[in-house]
């Protein structure tokens, strides 16, 4: 099985490898893993406080090619998304974008996890910052 | 492995084939006991092949010992001077013997197989949780505890770090020991998994042996956790493999 040009192009060069401070309000992060071949995926967000709008992704994944392509594109995709917007990404969207192969599948659900534990992760800090607005209704 | 696999749910074989096609006495699975001469392959699973049941304790020295022995009565030089059918039935069966073997005699190999064997893809639980988490716009619930994921993620990072201190030639002595000290402790948890896995086998094999036909939901409650063990096993495999290789290198 050969990767195609896209996923060795992230592979090669991965956009937004790193991390964000965890510990942030407006930081969100997702830490997922792949139990079909063992690769974990951690995915952070930074969003605006007033628009909802991502405004940084980093990443970092500990798997095999597609995985990390995976993951890089997601990062790629969120950003200047709003919340709601980077829900509706879908792996199939990941899958055709960079050609995977049918045995590859996982790791771009795992990317579309990744995303949704972050901003998972990110929502409940929201809640946990206003629980006053929240008690007030 | 898959043909044995597929051919499952297949009927019965057909009265007569439990003669020798060959001189008509009763015969074996594979060759007829009378004259010796190999059989057409049964449409069986890997462990009826060897006569066992569908259950997972098994003996395996003994098993060793029927491969070789099958092995000797299937060979397809045995019939290199018979006609061309009785070649492609030694050679079918001789194949089939091979991979049943090698699934069989492997732990882990032996555990995925049943688990096909009961309709249970690994992959299930992963997805169904997925699908679960798009439906409801929620957090997709991790197969395995998070404390493993992080504990995975770490010790990434810092077999990350260790890897980049050897390029630039710089010797952490603290950072090769902490990991030093992860490996015995990756294995020695690589090892207990093997000892709760057996622990579902034997829970498994009694219920077979009480009720061979137990209803699903009994069946998939001890399935399940053999499947809990496999997708944490697989993480740790991962890590005592890549602890491994930034060790030794």
């Amino acid at each position: 099985m050969s990767y195609s040009d896209k996923v060795i192009d992230h592979y090669n060069n991965p956009r937004n490898v790193g991390s964000l401070d965890k510990s942030s309000t407006d930081v969100g992060t997702g830490l997922v893993g792949a139990p079909e071949c063992g690769d974990v995926m951690k995915l952070q967000i930074k969003v605006n406080r007033e628009t909802n709008v991502i405004e940084e992704a980093k990443f970092k994944t500990f798997g095999c090619g597609s995985a990390i392509a995976s993951s890089s594109l997601a990062t790629e995709w969120v950003k200047g998304k709003t919340v709601d917007e980077a829900l509706s990404i879908k792996n199939m969207d990941i899958v055709k974008e960079l050609s995977l192969p049918p045995v590859k599948i996982h790791c771009s659900v795992l990317a579309e996890d990744a995303i949704r534990a972050a901003i998972g992760d990110w929502k409940k800090k929201q809640e946990v910052a206003k629980p006053v607005v929240a008690e007030a209704k | 492995m898959t043909k044995a696999f597929t051919e499952i749910g297949a009927k019965p074989l057909p009265q007569e084939t439990n003669s020798c096609w060959s001189c008509g006495s009763m015969r074996a699975a594979h060759f007829c006991e009378a004259c010796g001469k190999v059989q057409p392959p049964a449409p069986v699973d890997y462990f009826s092949f060897f006569g066992l049941p569908a259950k997972l304790t098994i003996d395996v020295p003994a098993l060793e010992k029927e491969f070789y022995h099958l092995s000797r009565k299937l060979h397809p030089d045995l019939s290199a001077r018979a006609g061309s059918q009785e070649q492609q039935w030694s050679l079918e069966q001789s194949s089939l013997l091979n991979d049943a073997y090698r699934t069989l005699r492997d732990p882990i190999k032996r555990t995925q197989y049943l688990l096909r064997l009961e309709g249970v893809e690994l992959e299930e639980q992963s997805k169904s949780a997925t699908e679960q988490a798009r439906a409801t716009g929620g957090v997709k619930k991790q197969i395995v505890p998070p404390d493993l994921l992080e504990e995975v993620f770490e010790l990434n990072m810092q077999l990350e770090e260790l890897k980049m201190n050897k390029q630039t030639e710089e010797d952490d002595a603290a950072l090769t020991a902490e990991i030093a000290r992860h490996k015995v402790a990756l294995e020695e948890k690589y090892e207990s998994l093997l000892q709760e896995l057996q622990s579902y086998w034997k829970q498994w094999d009694a219920l077979m042996e009480r009720n061979p036909r137990a209803e699903s939901a009994e069946r998939k409650q001890i399935t399940g956790k053999m499947v809990d063990v496999l997708n944490r096993r697989n993480y740790i495999r991962n890590l005592v493999r890549d602890v491994n290789t930034a060790l030794e290198c």
